[in-house]
């Protein structure tokens, strides 16, 4: 028997799972764990093994080893992390929804609508606290989401290619209205969601991590209820009606919940694109598995990502860093072109 | 040229010249009307609202018509050739494959001249107008509207990756070429004007060479090939005339999208499905559209100055999205 097999004692409840995919999750969990020790290690002010667990065990050997370890590197490693598994859920969501492969938040608007809300909170209500900004971006998201959904359904129904593209060209203007806004800004407001807006991690201090953390916690404790929805979603809108889903209710709350997740990693680390778009089809290809595990291991792989594009970022060209959002994109596009290429 | 076909010619061209009229007279130094026009025909070198006119608005205006028409000449051509309603020197990924192989001249090879920009330009544009191509004719279905422009979406994204990444390893450098990417007139010289030129010219006479051939060829492949069209060979044309413009508005201007996207298919509204007609007036109509979004860009936050190519985008992103309703 390949399948791990959980049931409570009176066997009323029994959870089935496969064994591959339960040892993938390990693996990949171990893997974050080891990168979140390789990135705290690394970098100008090199720390060894022992320090750096002394340090995190509360026993720094310096001064300068606590600030670098845990004002510095742990909050941003963290805060990759996170902000990679939300991107990949929300890319699987928002795929699951349009039954569209190539469906991804930063390609459908959905990032540059947080974005843009985000730049105008920087610059048009400088005091507004860090804290409220995960709320302007969903609303931004939101509003631009709903706008693309608008905007590609017709009287003949929606139509997948339509949506991408709506999003394409709503994207577009969504993008040049927040440069407008970078040239009308003051300029130390500009620089501030300039930085914000190449999709650099290196800002994020521990405000960050706990908005993230929160938005991970509701996460993991939504989505698992949700692979059922998504298992009968997956099977055409008719014969999802037919074995008792409501195919609008679903379409909506998994739209919300993609965006809602999306906006949350983007207010902290920025527009990090094309995670949401390989975290799923990488998951996929890992090994077949439920719409519930299947989502597990995309966040897993999204966190991989975006923190391993991050510490790269801050290696290939040190002193400099490359933001991970350039590192992302450099490997989301040639995904994407191989997914055009494979669709029959 | 019949009679009801050479009226939206004279109203394109009527409005043209009371725009690039405005242009010269708003800023922040305003300049009447009347004055505008007397600093070409009784310039007085003391007057120094005739040296503003003169000296400083007219490269711009000029730079704006000519880049503004070659975008729409591309614009045409692309359409047509493609046959995809959708087709754009941006979305298809030829304006960042030119700017990036610019960013690559002047940064990295250190080639400041102007002599080289257009070359650059249209060898970089040609580049990833191939690689586009390449990747939508391999994609199951051939290159259908649906598969260029996903292509080329993605590997604009890809080509402003590199983009910024070379703008961070060499920041000095690239201080100059940063607005310059976003598309603008404001840093242009009348030296790069005149070098980047005959590219246009020569683009612009091929379009109009191939103006009738194209109008066959959006019929149908079959009616093309009926009529005795070698149909390779007008695409490869095609594709040289729409590089050689699109170097040459790159040139000048930097990237600016969405002109070759809208303006064909105003010029389409106006005067018919004939490419005869549309090529020259999508000409027109985008020297038109250049200067009132530079116009725009020059007064509606002034004194601050917006990137031309910002105005352009808010104005093309509409029509992008109206189309993509319409016509899928």
């Amino acid at each position: 028997m390949s399948d791990l097999i959980l049931r409570t004692r009176n066997q009323t409840v029994a959870l089935r799972l496969p064994r591959r995919g339960v040892q993938l999750a390990c693996a990949l969990l171990i893997l974050c764990v080891t990168l979140t020790f390789a990135s705290v290690m690394t970098g100008t002010y090199a720390l060894s093994l022992t320090d750096t667990l002394n340090t995190m065990t509360g026993h720094a050997p310096s001064a300068m080893a606590h600030t670098v370890v845990f004002e510095f590197r742990l909050p941003r490693t963290l805060c990759a992390l996170m902000a990679g598994a939300l991107l990949g859920c929300s890319g699987a969501l928002l795929q699951a929804m349009t039954r569209n492969p190539l469906a991804d938040p930063s390609l459908v608007g959905v990032s540059q609508g947080a974005s843009l809300a985000v730049v105008i909170s920087i610059i048009l209500l400088p005091e507004m606290p860090q804290t409220l900004r995960p709320i302007a971006a969903f609303v931004g998201a939101a509003v631009v989401a709903a706008l693309i959904q608008t905007l590609s359904q017709k009287s003949t129904g929606g139509n997948a290619m339509r949506f991408i593209l709506s999003g394409i060209g709503i994207a577009a203007l969504v993008s040049a209205i927040t440069s407008a806004l970078l040239t009308y800004g003051r300029i130390q407001d500009s620089m501030s969601a300039l930085v914000w807006l190449s999709g650099s991690i290196h800002s994020s201090d521990w405000t960050d991590v706990a908005i993230l953390a929160l938005a991970t916690a509701a996460m993991v404790v939504v989505l698992p209820a949700l692979g059922r929805r998504i298992t009968a979603l997956g099977l055409g809108d008719d014969m999802a009606t037919a074995v008792g889903l409501n195919v609008r209710g679903t379409n909506l709350l998994l739209t919300a919940l993609s965006v809602a997740l999306a906006a949350t990693a983007v207010s902290s680390i920025g527009p990090v694109g094309f995670v949401g778009l390989v975290a799923p089809h990488l998951a996929r290809r890992l090994t077949r598995s439920s719409a519930g595990l299947h989502l597990l291991l995309t966040a897993l792989v999204g966190a991989l990502m975006v923190a391993t594009a991050d510490l790269t970022g801050r290696l290939v060209v040190a002193p400099l860093e490359i933001p991970a959002g350039l590192i992302t994109a450099l490997i989301g596009v040639p995904v994407f072109l191989a997914l055009i290429l494979r669709r029959g | 040229m019949r009679v009801a076909k050479s009226v939206p010619f004279g109203i394109a061209a009527a409005a043209l010249l009371l725009a690039v009229v405005t242009h010269m007279a708003v800023g922040a130094r305003p300049v009447s009307f009347a004055e505008v026009l007397r600093a070409f025909t009784e310039f007085d070198p003391s007057v120094i609202e005739h040296q503003v006119v003169r000296a400083l608005r007219l490269p711009r205006a000029l730079i704006a018509i000519f880049a503004g028409a070659a975008l729409g000449l591309a614009g045409a051509v692309v359409q047509g050739v493609t046959r995809n309603p959708l087709a754009d020197p941006g979305i298809l990924g030829l304006l960042h494959g030119g700017a990036l192989a610019v960013v690559i001249g002047i940064g990295v090879l250190g080639l400041a001249e102007p002599t080289w920009i257009p070359a650059f330009a249209a060898a970089g544009a040609l580049a990833s107008g191939v690689i586009v191509w390449g990747i939508s004719r391999a994609a199951p279905g051939g290159a259908t509207p649906m598969t260029l422009i996903l292509s080329g979406a993605a590997v604009t994204a890809f080509l402003a990756a590199l983009m910024m990444i070379a703008n961070l390893l060499n920041e000095t450098a690239f201080q100059s070429l940063r607005i310059w990417l976003t598309g603008t007139l404001s840093g242009s010289t009348l030296t790069q004007f005149y070098w980047a030129l005959p590219w246009g010219v020569l683009g612009a006479g091929l379009s109009l060479m191939l103006a009738r051939q194209i109008t066959a060829l959006a019929i149908g492949d079959d009616a093309a090939l009926g009529l005795g069209i070698n149909i390779a060979k007008l695409r490869l044309l095609g594709l040289l005339a729409v590089v050689l413009l699109t170097g040459a508005a790159i040139a000048v201007a930097g990237p600016l999208g969405f002109v070759g996207l809208v303006v064909p298919h105003v010029a389409r509204m106006l005067i018919g499905a004939d490419y005869r007609y549309v090529v020259p007036l999508s000409a027109l109509l985008g020297a038109l559209l250049l200067v009132v979004a530079d116009i725009a860009a020059r007064t509606l936050l002034a004194p601050t100055e917006i990137s031309t190519g910002i105005i352009l985008a808010i104005i093309g992103g509409p029509v992008f999205v109206w189309l993509v309703r319409a016509r899928l």
